[in-house]
Protein backbone atom coordinates (compact mmCIF):
# COMPACT_ATOMS: atom_id res chain seq x y z
CA UNK A 1 0.00 0.00 0.00
CA UNK A 2 1.40 3.40 -0.92
CA UNK A 3 1.79 5.56 2.15
CA UNK A 4 -0.56 8.53 2.37
CA UNK A 5 0.90 11.90 1.45
CA UNK A 6 1.45 13.80 4.68
CA UNK A 7 2.63 17.18 5.91
CA UNK A 8 5.51 17.00 8.41
CA UNK A 9 5.92 20.16 10.46
CA UNK A 10 9.36 21.15 11.75
CA UNK A 11 10.64 21.78 15.26
CA UNK A 12 12.16 25.21 14.65
CA UNK A 13 11.74 27.43 17.72
CA UNK A 14 9.93 24.67 19.65
CA UNK A 15 10.67 26.32 23.02
CA UNK A 16 8.53 29.29 22.01
CA UNK A 17 5.43 27.09 21.73
CA UNK A 18 4.70 26.62 25.44
CA UNK A 19 5.81 28.26 28.71
CA UNK A 20 6.37 24.73 30.08
CA UNK A 21 9.19 24.25 27.54
CA UNK A 22 10.86 27.50 28.63
CA UNK A 23 10.57 26.51 32.30
CA UNK A 24 12.24 23.21 31.39
CA UNK A 25 15.10 24.96 29.56
CA UNK A 26 15.55 27.38 32.48
CA UNK A 27 15.72 24.43 34.87
CA UNK A 28 18.36 22.73 32.73
CA UNK A 29 20.32 25.98 32.25
CA UNK A 30 20.72 26.39 36.02
CA UNK A 31 23.09 23.40 35.88
CA UNK A 32 25.41 25.44 33.66
CA UNK A 33 25.46 28.29 36.19
CA UNK A 34 26.20 25.89 39.04
CA UNK A 35 28.94 24.20 36.98
CA UNK A 36 30.49 27.61 36.28
CA UNK A 37 30.43 28.41 40.01
CA UNK A 38 32.22 25.14 40.76
CA UNK A 39 34.92 26.10 38.21
CA UNK A 40 35.21 29.52 39.89
CA UNK A 41 35.80 27.85 43.27
CA UNK A 42 38.32 25.52 41.66
CA UNK A 43 40.15 28.54 40.25
CA UNK A 44 40.18 30.01 43.78
CA UNK A 45 41.76 26.82 45.08
CA UNK A 46 44.38 27.04 42.34
CA UNK A 47 45.12 30.65 43.32
CA UNK A 48 45.43 29.63 46.98
CA UNK A 49 48.06 27.09 46.00
CA UNK A 50 49.82 29.60 43.70
CA UNK A 51 50.53 32.06 46.50
CA UNK A 52 49.28 35.17 48.38
CA UNK A 53 49.40 37.49 45.36
CA UNK A 54 47.28 35.16 43.20
CA UNK A 55 44.85 34.62 46.08
CA UNK A 56 44.36 38.36 46.59
CA UNK A 57 43.79 38.84 42.87
CA UNK A 58 41.09 36.11 42.92
CA UNK A 59 39.54 37.57 46.09
CA UNK A 60 39.46 41.03 44.51
CA UNK A 61 37.76 39.55 41.46
CA UNK A 62 34.95 37.79 43.33
CA UNK A 63 34.35 40.79 45.63
CA UNK A 64 34.20 43.25 42.73
CA UNK A 65 30.70 44.51 41.70
CA UNK A 66 30.71 42.22 38.64
CA UNK A 67 31.83 39.27 40.75
CA UNK A 68 29.08 39.89 43.31
CA UNK A 69 26.49 40.27 40.56
CA UNK A 70 27.54 36.95 39.01
CA UNK A 71 27.32 35.26 42.41
CA UNK A 72 23.81 36.67 42.87
CA UNK A 73 22.85 35.14 39.52
CA UNK A 74 24.39 31.81 40.56
CA UNK A 75 22.50 31.95 43.87
CA UNK A 76 19.21 32.54 42.05
CA UNK A 77 20.05 29.64 39.71
CA UNK A 78 20.84 27.41 42.69
CA UNK A 79 17.47 28.21 44.27
CA UNK A 80 15.60 27.39 41.02
CA UNK A 81 17.71 24.25 40.68
CA UNK A 82 16.94 23.06 44.20
CA UNK A 83 13.21 23.85 44.03
CA UNK A 84 12.74 22.10 40.67
CA UNK A 85 14.97 19.18 41.67
CA UNK A 86 13.04 18.49 44.87
CA UNK A 87 9.74 18.96 43.02
CA UNK A 88 10.72 16.25 40.52
CA UNK A 89 12.31 13.96 43.10
CA UNK A 90 9.23 11.73 43.69
CA UNK A 91 9.09 11.06 39.95
CA UNK A 92 12.64 9.81 39.76
CA UNK A 93 12.91 7.45 42.74
CA UNK A 94 11.30 4.00 43.03
CA UNK A 95 8.07 3.83 45.05
CA UNK A 96 9.00 3.87 48.74
CA UNK A 97 7.18 1.85 51.40
CA UNK A 98 4.95 -1.19 50.92
CA UNK A 99 2.06 -1.62 48.44
CA UNK A 100 -0.95 0.19 49.85
CA UNK A 101 1.26 2.24 52.18
CA UNK A 102 3.39 4.13 49.65
CA UNK A 103 5.15 7.28 50.78
CA UNK A 104 3.23 10.33 49.46
CA UNK A 105 4.94 12.95 47.29
CA UNK A 106 4.48 15.56 50.04
CA UNK A 107 6.43 13.43 52.52
CA UNK A 108 9.29 13.02 50.01
CA UNK A 109 9.35 16.80 49.39
CA UNK A 110 9.36 17.50 53.14
CA UNK A 111 12.10 14.93 53.75
CA UNK A 112 14.26 16.37 50.97
CA UNK A 113 13.89 19.94 52.25
CA UNK A 114 14.54 18.85 55.84
CA UNK A 115 17.73 17.01 54.79
CA UNK A 116 18.81 20.03 52.75
CA UNK A 117 18.18 22.41 55.68
CA UNK A 118 20.06 20.10 58.05
CA UNK A 119 23.09 19.90 55.74
CA UNK A 120 23.08 23.68 55.17
CA UNK A 121 22.86 24.42 58.89
CA UNK A 122 25.55 21.84 59.63
CA UNK A 123 27.88 23.41 57.07
CA UNK A 124 27.13 26.91 58.37
CA UNK A 125 27.77 25.79 61.94
CA UNK A 126 31.06 24.19 60.95
CA UNK A 127 32.13 27.34 59.09
CA UNK A 128 31.25 29.64 61.98
CA UNK A 129 32.27 27.57 65.00
CA UNK A 130 34.22 24.55 63.84
CA UNK A 131 36.85 25.81 61.41
CA UNK B 1 -21.82 39.59 31.53
CA UNK B 2 -24.02 38.36 28.72
CA UNK B 3 -22.88 35.40 26.68
CA UNK B 4 -21.59 36.17 23.18
CA UNK B 5 -23.75 35.06 20.26
CA UNK B 6 -20.88 33.49 18.39
CA UNK B 7 -17.33 32.36 19.04
CA UNK B 8 -14.48 32.66 16.55
CA UNK B 9 -12.70 29.39 15.80
CA UNK B 10 -9.59 29.43 13.62
CA UNK B 11 -8.41 26.13 12.19
CA UNK B 12 -5.05 25.38 10.59
CA UNK B 13 -6.01 23.43 7.48
CA UNK B 14 -3.97 21.30 5.10
CA UNK B 15 -5.10 19.33 2.10
CA UNK B 16 -2.92 16.72 0.33
CA UNK B 17 -3.96 18.12 -3.06
CA UNK B 18 -2.33 21.47 -2.23
CA UNK B 19 0.54 20.23 -0.02
CA UNK B 20 2.59 23.42 -0.28
CA UNK B 21 -0.10 25.65 1.16
CA UNK B 22 -1.49 25.09 4.66
CA UNK B 23 -3.90 27.89 5.55
CA UNK B 24 -5.78 29.35 8.50
CA UNK B 25 -9.56 29.39 8.15
CA UNK B 26 -11.89 31.26 10.49
CA UNK B 27 -15.40 30.20 11.46
CA UNK B 28 -17.99 32.16 13.44
CA UNK B 29 -19.76 29.40 15.35
CA UNK B 30 -23.00 29.85 17.35
CA UNK B 31 -22.06 30.01 21.04
CA UNK B 32 -23.67 27.82 23.69
CA UNK B 33 -22.38 27.82 27.24
CA UNK B 34 -22.88 24.06 27.60
CA UNK B 35 -21.37 23.09 24.23
CA UNK B 36 -17.99 21.43 23.92
CA UNK B 37 -15.32 22.42 21.42
CA UNK B 38 -15.99 19.14 19.61
CA UNK B 39 -19.66 20.14 19.21
CA UNK B 40 -18.50 23.43 17.72
CA UNK B 41 -16.39 21.48 15.19
CA UNK B 42 -19.41 19.31 14.41
CA UNK B 43 -21.49 22.46 13.86
CA UNK B 44 -18.86 23.69 11.39
CA UNK B 45 -18.90 20.33 9.60
CA UNK B 46 -22.72 20.12 9.48
CA UNK B 47 -23.73 23.73 8.82
CA UNK B 48 -20.76 25.85 7.69
CA UNK B 49 -18.09 23.84 5.86
CA UNK B 50 -18.44 20.15 5.11
CA UNK B 51 -14.83 19.90 3.95
CA UNK B 52 -13.32 20.38 7.42
CA UNK B 53 -11.88 17.03 8.54
CA UNK B 54 -11.33 15.83 12.11
CA UNK B 55 -11.54 12.59 14.10
CA UNK B 56 -14.00 11.96 16.89
CA UNK B 57 -16.02 9.14 18.37
CA UNK B 58 -17.17 8.90 21.99
CA UNK B 59 -17.71 12.60 22.91
CA UNK B 60 -16.77 11.82 26.55
CA UNK B 61 -12.97 11.77 26.79
CA UNK B 62 -12.54 8.02 26.76
CA UNK B 63 -11.86 7.06 23.12
CA UNK B 64 -8.90 9.40 22.64
CA UNK B 65 -9.77 10.28 19.03
CA UNK B 66 -10.38 14.02 19.05
CA UNK B 67 -7.00 15.32 20.21
CA UNK B 68 -5.75 18.56 18.67
CA UNK B 69 -3.70 21.61 19.63
CA UNK B 70 -6.00 24.19 21.23
CA UNK B 71 -4.28 27.57 21.51
CA UNK B 72 -0.97 25.71 21.35
CA UNK B 73 -1.73 23.08 23.99
CA UNK B 74 -2.65 19.44 23.29
CA UNK B 75 -6.26 18.84 24.35
CA UNK B 76 -9.21 16.55 23.68
CA UNK B 77 -11.75 18.79 21.92
CA UNK B 78 -14.63 16.94 23.65
CA UNK B 79 -13.07 17.75 27.03
CA UNK B 80 -13.24 21.54 26.65
CA UNK B 81 -16.35 23.69 27.08
CA UNK B 82 -16.83 26.72 24.85
CA UNK B 83 -17.59 28.84 27.93
CA UNK B 84 -14.04 28.25 29.14
CA UNK B 85 -12.66 29.40 25.77
CA UNK B 86 -14.94 32.44 25.21
CA UNK B 87 -14.62 35.05 23.91
CA UNK B 88 -11.98 33.41 21.70
CA UNK B 89 -10.53 33.33 19.15
CA UNK B 90 -9.77 29.64 19.58
CA UNK B 91 -6.87 28.46 17.43
CA UNK B 92 -6.91 24.80 16.47
CA UNK B 93 -4.03 22.88 14.91
CA UNK B 94 -3.41 19.19 14.33
CA UNK B 95 -1.53 17.43 17.17
CA UNK B 96 2.09 18.56 17.11
CA UNK B 97 4.99 16.27 16.09
CA UNK B 98 2.82 13.92 13.98
CA UNK B 99 2.54 13.95 10.18
CA UNK B 100 -0.72 15.55 9.06
CA UNK B 101 -3.01 13.57 6.75
CA UNK B 102 -5.61 16.31 6.34
CA UNK B 103 -6.77 19.28 8.44
CA UNK B 104 -6.88 18.08 12.09
CA UNK B 105 -6.27 14.41 11.24
CA UNK B 106 -2.79 13.12 12.05
CA UNK B 107 -1.07 9.87 11.14
CA UNK B 108 -0.63 7.85 14.38
CA UNK B 109 1.07 4.90 12.65
CA UNK B 110 4.41 5.62 14.35
CA UNK B 111 2.83 5.10 17.78
CA UNK B 112 1.06 1.93 16.66
CA UNK B 113 4.39 0.59 15.35
CA UNK B 114 6.05 1.29 18.72
CA UNK B 115 3.41 -0.35 20.91
CA UNK B 116 4.54 -3.98 20.30
CA UNK B 117 8.13 -3.07 21.32
CA UNK B 118 7.14 -2.31 24.93
CA UNK B 119 5.39 -5.65 25.57
CA UNK B 120 2.15 -4.07 26.77
CA UNK B 121 0.56 -7.30 27.94
CA UNK B 122 0.79 -9.53 31.03
CA UNK B 123 3.30 -12.37 30.80
CA UNK B 124 2.31 -15.34 32.98
CA UNK B 125 4.75 -17.14 35.29
CA UNK B 126 6.98 -19.68 33.62
CA UNK B 127 5.98 -23.28 33.96
CA UNK B 128 6.73 -24.24 37.54
CA UNK B 129 5.74 -27.28 39.55
CA UNK B 130 3.16 -25.23 41.38
CA UNK B 131 1.81 -23.83 38.11
CA UNK B 132 1.69 -27.33 36.59
CA UNK B 133 -0.15 -28.65 39.65
CA UNK B 134 -2.84 -25.98 39.36
CA UNK B 135 -2.76 -24.75 35.76
CA UNK B 136 -6.11 -22.99 35.98
CA UNK B 137 -5.38 -21.14 39.23
CA UNK B 138 -6.35 -17.47 38.97
CA UNK B 139 -3.67 -14.79 39.40
CA UNK B 140 -4.91 -13.04 42.51
CA UNK B 141 -4.03 -9.47 43.34
CA UNK B 142 -4.77 -7.29 46.36
CA UNK B 143 -6.21 -3.76 45.94
CA UNK B 144 -2.90 -2.43 47.34
CA UNK B 145 -0.95 -4.25 44.62
CA UNK B 146 -3.35 -2.92 41.99
CA UNK B 147 -2.86 0.63 43.25
CA UNK B 148 0.79 0.42 42.20
CA UNK B 149 -0.04 0.39 38.47
CA UNK B 150 -3.68 1.51 38.26
CA UNK B 151 -3.01 5.10 37.17
CA UNK B 152 -0.69 3.92 34.38
CA UNK B 153 -3.45 1.60 33.15
CA UNK B 154 -5.78 4.54 32.45
CA UNK B 155 -4.09 5.47 29.15
CA UNK B 156 -6.52 5.94 26.25
CA UNK B 157 -3.82 6.27 23.55
CA UNK B 158 -4.97 9.80 22.69
CA UNK B 159 -1.35 10.85 21.93
CA UNK B 160 -1.63 14.25 23.65
CA UNK B 161 1.55 13.33 25.58
CA UNK B 162 3.49 12.83 22.32
CA UNK B 163 2.43 16.30 21.20
CA UNK B 164 3.59 17.68 24.56
CA UNK B 165 7.01 16.01 24.29
CA UNK B 166 9.68 18.04 22.45
CA UNK B 167 12.03 15.07 22.80
CA UNK B 168 9.69 13.04 20.58
CA UNK B 169 9.46 15.92 18.10
CA UNK B 170 13.23 16.27 17.95
CA UNK B 171 14.00 12.53 17.93
CA UNK B 172 11.06 10.58 16.50
CA UNK B 173 12.76 7.22 17.28
CA UNK B 174 12.05 7.81 21.00
CA UNK B 175 9.42 5.29 22.14
CA UNK B 176 7.64 8.15 23.82
CA UNK B 177 5.51 8.81 26.92
CA UNK B 178 2.42 6.62 26.40
CA UNK B 179 4.29 3.54 25.18
CA UNK B 180 6.83 3.73 28.02
CA UNK B 181 4.06 4.35 30.57
CA UNK B 182 2.37 1.17 29.33
CA UNK B 183 5.67 -0.64 29.76
CA UNK B 184 5.86 0.62 33.37
CA UNK B 185 2.22 -0.32 33.93
CA UNK B 186 2.97 -3.97 33.11
CA UNK B 187 6.32 -4.00 34.92
CA UNK B 188 4.56 -2.78 38.08
CA UNK B 189 1.82 -5.42 37.93
CA UNK B 190 2.29 -8.13 40.59
CA UNK B 191 0.85 -10.76 38.21
CA UNK B 192 3.38 -10.01 35.48
CA UNK B 193 6.60 -11.94 34.86
CA UNK B 194 7.68 -10.22 31.66
CA UNK B 195 10.11 -7.57 32.92
CA UNK B 196 13.15 -9.33 31.46
CA UNK B 197 11.54 -9.36 28.03
CA UNK B 198 10.94 -5.59 28.15
CA UNK B 199 14.48 -4.73 29.22
CA UNK B 200 15.96 -4.40 25.75
CA UNK B 201 13.40 -1.76 24.72
CA UNK B 202 13.64 0.00 28.09
CA UNK B 203 17.45 0.25 28.10
CA UNK B 204 17.89 1.05 24.38
CA UNK B 205 18.85 4.51 23.11
CA UNK B 206 15.23 5.01 22.16
CA UNK B 207 13.94 3.90 25.58
CA UNK B 208 13.65 5.59 28.96
CA UNK B 209 17.02 7.37 28.70
CA UNK B 210 15.76 9.48 25.79
CA UNK B 211 13.41 11.21 28.24
CA UNK B 212 14.85 14.44 29.66
CA UNK B 213 11.95 14.96 32.09
CA UNK B 214 10.38 17.97 30.43
CA UNK B 215 7.29 16.76 32.27
CA UNK B 216 4.69 18.40 30.01
CA UNK B 217 3.27 14.94 29.10
CA UNK B 218 1.96 14.58 32.64
CA UNK B 219 0.47 18.09 32.60
CA UNK B 220 -1.60 17.49 29.45
CA UNK B 221 -2.73 13.90 30.13
CA UNK B 222 -6.55 13.87 30.36
CA UNK B 223 -6.49 10.60 32.34
CA UNK B 224 -3.93 11.47 35.04
CA UNK B 225 -1.56 8.73 33.85
CA UNK B 226 1.63 10.65 34.77
CA UNK B 227 3.93 9.23 32.06
CA UNK B 228 6.85 11.33 33.34
CA UNK B 229 6.78 9.41 36.62
CA UNK B 230 6.37 6.05 34.89
CA UNK B 231 9.37 6.66 32.60
CA UNK B 232 11.71 8.13 35.18
CA UNK B 233 11.05 5.41 37.74
CA UNK B 234 12.02 2.92 35.07
CA UNK B 235 15.32 4.79 34.68
CA UNK B 236 16.14 3.72 38.23
CA UNK B 237 15.31 0.11 37.35
CA UNK B 238 17.42 0.39 34.19
CA UNK B 239 20.41 1.77 36.10
CA UNK B 240 20.01 -0.88 38.82
CA UNK B 241 20.03 -3.71 36.27
CA UNK B 242 23.07 -2.19 34.53
CA UNK B 243 25.06 -2.11 37.77
CA UNK B 244 24.04 -5.60 38.85
CA UNK B 245 24.94 -6.97 35.43
CA UNK B 246 28.42 -5.46 35.79
CA UNK B 247 28.90 -6.86 39.29
CA UNK B 248 27.30 -10.26 38.63
CA UNK B 249 27.93 -11.15 34.97
CA UNK B 250 26.09 -14.47 35.25
CA UNK B 251 22.89 -12.69 36.26
CA UNK B 252 21.93 -11.60 32.72
CA UNK B 253 19.16 -13.73 31.28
Amino acid sequence: MTPLPTWQRGMRGWWRRDPAFRRYLLREATSVAIGAYALMLLAGLGCLVAGPAAWQRWEGLILSPVGLLLQAVVFAAAVIHAVSWFRLMPLTIPPLGRPGRRLADGAIHAGAWAASALCSLGLLGWLVYGA
Amino acid sequence: MTDPETILIEVLRWHPDTPEAPWWQSYEVPYRADATLLEALQTIKDDLDGTLTFRWSCRMAICGSCGCMVNGRPELSCHLLLRDLAPGPVRLEPLAHFPVIRDLVIDQQDFLDKLPAVGAYLVPAEETEAAAAAPAAPSRQTPAQMADYYQYAQCINCLLCYSACPQYGLKPDFLGPAALALMARHDADSRDHGQAGRRAARDADTGVWDCTLVGHCTEVCPQGVDPARAINRNKTASARDYVFDLLLPGRRR
